[in-house]
């Protein structure tokens, strides 16, 4: 599902992001990484998006190498992969239904479909009951819980979240892990970039630790193992 | 593309129109002013052109004969200018009836006249007219080797000056129009680039979520096409008001100007500026939205 081979990132200012990373995430399987700012998680995520190409190895996501991937084919690329942000990342005004349906409009999805699958995905989260409030009325975790639905809503098969927890206290920060669960348990492969150690801790699932651009570390049931 | 694709392209770039708002309205006015300034330069330079062929076809040769001349010879050259290439007509003007014609030219200044007395000193001539405008200078070089030719004089000269003046007012055009077409094409860069900006985290989600470039690009380029097209229907308004007046003055006080009609001249005119406020349009939203598109 997601394959990097002996992946590189240096930048131009000669800065080493990732260097030699070898890394297999198999379909269905729910991974952490976790590291120090700056080890280069961010940028792995850059990569796994195609927004930014690998200097040496080969990165294959839902089957397409990403180097060989022609810029036309980026779009069409992303639909396969649902992205959630620490900050949400929602438009303030459109409410959570527009926010939603938004994602499947850009890919030009017929408008049955639409309401079909953003009343499921806002089930799914618990929110749609409140499908018609704004952002700026949710809390936090249901601002997170939107964002969430919207990274699922084109179903992909890949879930990449950047720190989906670093804005949430903790209480709301499970009920967003029970989510996360839970679409892992369709079958979605989840990603999950995180300083959450708690969190971690409990779900014992597979760790990857990134330090100064390395795996130091890949356990299929791991913690979290920093004291940070 | 799906028309409700489409509906939704046009239904966004509205909005933004709107909430750019006095932006907005000054792109719309630099647009229509710099089209409208296009456009009276085209106006200017078919009209001199359209002059410059007129004259050209109306110049004839103005044949003067010497004054020693008898009648008998002054009627053979005129057979003889005839018979040369490309003449269609030869008019025989006597002195008397040049007289007349010049005093109808002095009109209230006859007087000044007056002090020849009974004298005529005006030539004997022909007016001869030539098929082609181009063979008029041939013609009156062959007439001026002739006997009993005072000289041969034709109007070559205004058309070549009205020529001249029709190249130097479309260099100035032309520079004027490059200059205005910039300056339409930054400020609606600029307006549509406010749009981008507030907009930069949702075209930012739209790539995240794998939406196609020309889908984020569209609503952007259907609000420059709206401005510039806007722009240009106001200035075509102003340009056809501004094009009967002058026409009405001139038909009252200069009627021997041959200004090309309003219809169907001014409507090519106004396709034109339609075009370039299209242009315009698209180009300055190209532009702004494509430092965006990098994600």
């Amino acid at each position: 599902m997601i394959q990097l081979s002996e992946v590189s990132k240096i930048f131009d200012d000669g800065f080493v992001a990732l260097s030699d990373l070898t890394l297999k995430i198999d379909k269905g399987e729910f991974a952490f990484v976790v590291g120090p700012s700056g080890a280069g998680k961010s940028t792995l995520i850059k990569l796994l998006f195609r927004e930014q190409l690998v200097t040496t190895g080969e990165i294959i996501v839902n089957g397409r190498n990403l180097s060989l991937l022609q810029p036309q084919e980026i779009p069409y690329f992303r639909r396969s992969l649902g992205i959630v942000f620490q900050d949400f990342r929602l438009l303030p005004d459109k409410n959570c239904y527009e926010n939603v349906a938004f994602a499947m409009r850009v890919i030009e999805a017929s408008r049955r479909d639409i309401q079909r699958r953003v009343k499921h995905v806002l089930d799914l989260v618990g929110l749609l009951p409140k499908a018609k409030i704004y952002p700026g009325q949710l809390s936090g975790g249901e601002q997170q819980r939107v964002a969430i639905a919207r990274a699922i809503v084109n179903n992909p098969a890949v879930l990449i979240a950047d720190e989906p927890t670093g804005n949430l206290d903790p209480d709301t920060s499970w009920e967003a892990m029970k989510i996360f669960d839970r679409i892992n348990q369709t079958g979605t492969t989840i990603l999950m970039v995180t300083h959450d150690k708690p969190i971690v801790d409990q779900m014992m699932k597979r760790v990857i630790a990134l330090e100064n651009g390395r795996i130091t570390r890949d356990d299929s049931k791991g913690a979290y193992g920093y004291e940070d | 593309m799906k028309i409700r694709t489409a509906e939704y392209f046009i239904t966004e770039s509205l909005h933004s129109i709107r909430r750019n708002g006095l932006m907005s309205v000054a792109a719309l006015m630099t647009v229509a002013l710099s089209l409208l300034i296009l456009g009276m330069f085209t106006v200017v330079v078919m009209n001199l052109n359209h002059m410059a062929a007129v004259l050209e076809s109306q110049i004839q040769v103005t044949v003067y004969l010497q004054d020693s001349l008898k009648d008998v010879e002054a009627r053979e050259i005129g057979t003889r200018i005839t018979k040369l290439p490309g003449v269609t007509r030869v008019t025989f003007v006597g002195k008397e009836e040049a007289m007349v014609r010049f005093k109808d030219r002095l009109g209230s200044q006859q007087g000044l006249l007056a002090e020849l007395g009974e004298a005529n000193p005006l030539p004997n001539s022909f007016e001869v007219k030539v098929d082609r405008p181009e063979r008029v200078k041939a013609v009156a070089l062959a007439i001026s080797q002739l006997k009993g030719i005072e000289a041969a004089r034709y109007g070559q000269e205004v058309v070549e000056q009205l020529f001249s003046l029709t190249r130097m007012v479309r260099i100035f055009g032309v520079v004027l129009i490059i200059f205005l077409g910039l300056a339409a094409l930054f400020i609606i860069v600029n307006t549509i680039r406010l749009t981008v900006f507030a907009r930069r985290r949702e075209i930012g989600i739209m790539k995240y979520v794998g939406a196609t470039d020309w889908f984020i690009r569209w609503p952007f380029i259907i609000e420059g096409i709206l401005l510039g097209s806007l722009g240009a229907f106001i200035s075509a308004v102003l340009l056809s008001q501004l094009y009967s007046m002058v026409t009405r003055q001139v038909y009252e006080s200069l009627a021997f100007l041959p200004l090309l009609p309003q219809y169907p001249f001014l409507g090519y005119v106004n396709i034109f500026v339609l075009v370039a406020g299209i242009g315009i349009g698209v180009l300055g939203s190209l532009i702004s939205v494509k430092k965006f598109l990098k994600v």
